[in-house]
């Protein structure tokens, strides 16, 4: 599922970035990259707050949705 | 690397400062360079390089400071000046700046640019903030894995420094080999034959040649047209079909094995050599707990609407018995020195040229400087402690509503203190549209020129609601500003959304350095633009107001006079048309100060002052209506010579300067003539 559809205080863990280069290569930069752990800190109708280890980021709902991600979270 | 180092004598070092924002990079700068640096710029939005020197034992370094950036791929233009400097290679040695506390997302960068060929060294910044969380970092074998040297620092507090600068000297003349990272048999294969392609066809031998391979499998667009530029297209397309085929075939897109490869190999060394208290992450920390109430739904726009308040109470609170103090002195120094050269038989025109021209023009302008260092004081303050971000998350809401996101706030306020840095800082948006917008409507932000002129207006014509009035002034900007941006998302620009990631970097205390820094650097630039552009246009102004030869001192037959009868007409249904105040705002396109300059000199400053001179030409309706005019209408030069070096074209400056001033008559207009049919302020 994407990222923009988890709940506020939910994790999980990233399993693919979906998109195109500019998206998916801002995206890396920032750290969201496949097997990492995400906390959604603030989700509240505008941009989403992301906890990615100690890092907050905000990010806007078009870009969440190209972040696809498992519930089941992350094996180790 | 360092194929392209220039000549330099053997003292003689050029270090680059790289790395993520919110690394401490411009702390770690400040540190090395003190007050010597040479190109001004704002705190923490660094959009250009920023260079200083630092000496250490015979040797003196030139420190350049490039602007914070995640990655080389540069996806916006500050990343672009970072990127463009990092692989041109005229440097001896490059800083990277880490923060120790996020090693893994700064490793990113520091892998890349190994990879590339460049030499560096590791510098662990924050290490007591990742001591505080409990991190440790075995730097002997950090070093041993990456091949290079590693030191730890707090530039914060100034730790570290003078090991940072004997490494780097006695690193100046190392060439390291670059960093090859395995990245499976797959592409391991693709690169070698794209790296054999790139010798055949003689590619710049400057460039790593497997750095080079592997940005071409990752589709970067600066290597493709390098690569374009240096052995012509028909030959580029026989690389690009190449990768292009194997990738058909291939079950995983390349880049994304890069990527991930890349992490894994950082990862792999960040196990070897970290050591960090587990499950630390679950807990809340000082910064989520206030951006839990900052940022939140309800009460983050309150807030931030609080915050720009304060800052403006603050500015003038302080700094207005600050101006009485100065404005006396002035007063004073006019009249002793008037007195002096009087006495003395100096030519009363000599006499009219100081205690007029110069006291009474330049010093109209300088009494604000204790607004000035407030202000930047106090928007300098706002930025280092990581407020600035979280402004722009909470202003996505207004921002998105107007096509733009929250991201693009950051430029207006920035234009609060100068529309030049805010111009410049829309670099760091990633649209060309976005900036576009943005740029147009940043002139609306009113900047520190322009509060001397509210100020002198408001003391002398509204005086119990002088900071209201002002207040009001600021907001009719950022109106005007929101409504123009709704209009030109309308107008000018279809489709085209860009992506909206931004970091919220942890709240910090600003350093007390830091900002005196900044203050110093924007106060000392407000001084000598006082001295250079301001004196100069007053000199003129006064040189006018005594031409033809024998005419009355800035009477209406004066040039100046003349000058402003002829512009006049345009500003009388406005309110003010009066030869002073049309050449006051002609004038004042070259600086927004010179309107108040241009003011004290022609209303002769005399007895009462420049406030009792405009007490009895001003009604405080057509003041008001003044004031729009000078809030909104034709940015000063400068802006239009910032837009124009942005934008790449005349167009964008020149659409600018025109639509502001028709917007800026016409609401003059409708303030004047409105103000007029209710009977207020007549």
């Amino acid at each position: 599922m994407p990222l923009s559809m988890l709940r506020q205080g939910e994790t999980a863990c990233i399993k693919e970035i979906v998109g195109g280069r500019t998206a998916k290569g801002k995206l890396n930069d920032l750290g969201f990259v496949n097997g990492k752990t995400v906390k959604v800190h603030s989700s509240s109708g505008g941009p989403l707050i992301i906890g990615l280890g100690d890092n907050r980021i905000a990010i806007g709902r078009g870009m969440a949705h190209k972040v696809l991600v498992d519930q089941k979270g992350c094996e180790n | 690397m360092a194929l392209n180092k220039k000549e330099r004598k053997n003292t003689e070092l050029k270090v680059a400062l790289a790395g993520n924002p919110n690394s401490g990079k411009t702390t770690m700068f400040n540190e090395l360079t003190g007050s010597r640096q040479h190109v001004g710029n704002w705190p923490g939005v660094t959009v250009e390089k920023k260079t200083g020197s630092a000496f250490y034992q015979d040797y003196s370094l030139e420190v350049i400071d490039l602007p914070g950036t995640y990655s080389l791929g540069a996806y916006s233009e500050d990343e672009v000046v970072a990127r463009d400097f990092l692989t041109a290679g005229d440097y001896d040695i490059v800083l990277n700046i880490i923060n120790s506390a996020n090693l893994d997302r700064n490793l990113y960068f520091t892998v890349q640019l190994l990879e590339m060929g460049v030499d560096l060294i590791a510098v662990l910044n924050m290490a007591d903030e990742a001591e505080k969380k409990g991190i440790k970092i075995d730097k002997k074998k950090l070093s041993q894995l990456l091949g290079i040297s590693v030191v730890e620092t707090v530039a914060s507090r100034g730790k570290g420094i003078e090991r940072l600068l004997e490494q780097t000297v006695k690193n100046r003349d190392l060439s390291e080999t670059a960093l090859k990272i395995d990245y499976g048999q797959e592409v391991e294969n693709l690169i070698s034959e794209t790296e054999k392609m790139l010798k055949e066809y003689d590619f710049s031998k400057q460039i790593n040649q497997r750095w080079a391979a592997i940005k071409l499998i990752e589709h970067d667009p600066e290597a493709v047209k390098l690569l374009e530029r240096e052995i012509g297209v028909s030959k580029a397309k026989k690389i690009k079909s190449l990768i292009a085929e194997r990738e058909l075939k291939a079950e995983d897109d390349f880049d994304n094995i890069i990527i991930d490869r890349k992490y894994e190999f950082i990862n792999k060394i960040i196990a070897e050599s970290v050591q960090r208290p587990a499950a630390e992450d679950e807990l809340e920390n000082i910064s989520d707990k206030i951006d839990a109430v900052v940022t939140n739904k309800y009460l983050g726009i309150p807030i931030f609407m609080v915050v720009m308040w304060s800052i403006f109470k603050f500015t003038f609170t302080i700094g207005d018995p600050l101006i009485g103090y100065i404005e006396a002195f002035f007063g004073a120094a006019g009249g002793w020195i008037g007195g002096l050269l009087v006495g003395a038989g100096v030519s009363p025109l000599i006499t009219s040229f100081i205690t007029d021209g110069i006291i009474g023009g330049v010093g109209s302008v300088l009494v604000f400087i204790p607004n000035i260092f407030l202000l930047f004081l106090a928007i300098g303050i706002l930025e280092d402690s990581g407020y600035m971000s979280r402004a722009a998350y909470v202003m996505d809401k207004v921002m998105s509503k107007l096509g733009l996101h929250g991201k693009s706030f950051i430029p207006m306020i920035v234009g609060f203190g100068c529309n030049v840095p805010g111009v410049m800082a829309t670099r760091t948006l990633d649209s060309k549209r976005d900036r576009i917008i943005s740029i147009l409507i940043n002139p609306l932000m009113s900047c520190s020129a322009r509060l001397p002129v509210y100020v002198v207006f408001a003391g002398a014509l509204f005086s119990n609601h002088a900071s209201t009035v002002v207040f009001s002034l600021y907001a009719l900007g950022i109106i005007m500003a929101v409504i123009m941006a709704g209009i030109f998302n309308k107008l000018l620009f279809k489709g085209e959304r860009s992506h909206f990631v931004m970091e919220l970097p942890p709240y910090r205390f600003p350093t007390l350095k830091g900002v005196f820094i900044h203050m110093w650097e924007k106060v000392g630039a407000f001084i000598k633009k006082a001295g250079t552009i301001i004196f100069s246009v007053v000199v003129l102004i006064w040189v006018l107001a005594n031409l033809p030869l024998g005419v009355e001192y800035a009477s209406a037959e004066s040039l100046i006079g003349q000058f402003g009868q002829l512009v006049a007409p345009i500003f009388k249904p406005l309110g003010f048309g009066s030869w002073q105040a049309a050449s006051s705002l002609v004038f004042g396109i070259l600086a927004k100060e010179v309107v108040v300059g241009t003011l004290g000199v022609v209303y002769a400053a005399g007895e009462g002052g420049l406030r009792t001179a405009l007490t009895a030409n001003f009604s405080p309706l057509a003041a008001y209506s003044f004031l729009t005019m000078v809030l909104i209408y034709t940015p000063c030069i400068a802006t239009l010579g910032a837009i124009k070096s942005e934008t790449q074209s005349w167009k964008w400056p020149l659409i600018t300067a025109s639509y502001l001033f028709v917007l800026a008559w016409i609401v003059s207009f409708v303030v004047y003539q409105g103000g007029m049919l209710i009977g207020i302020g007549v």
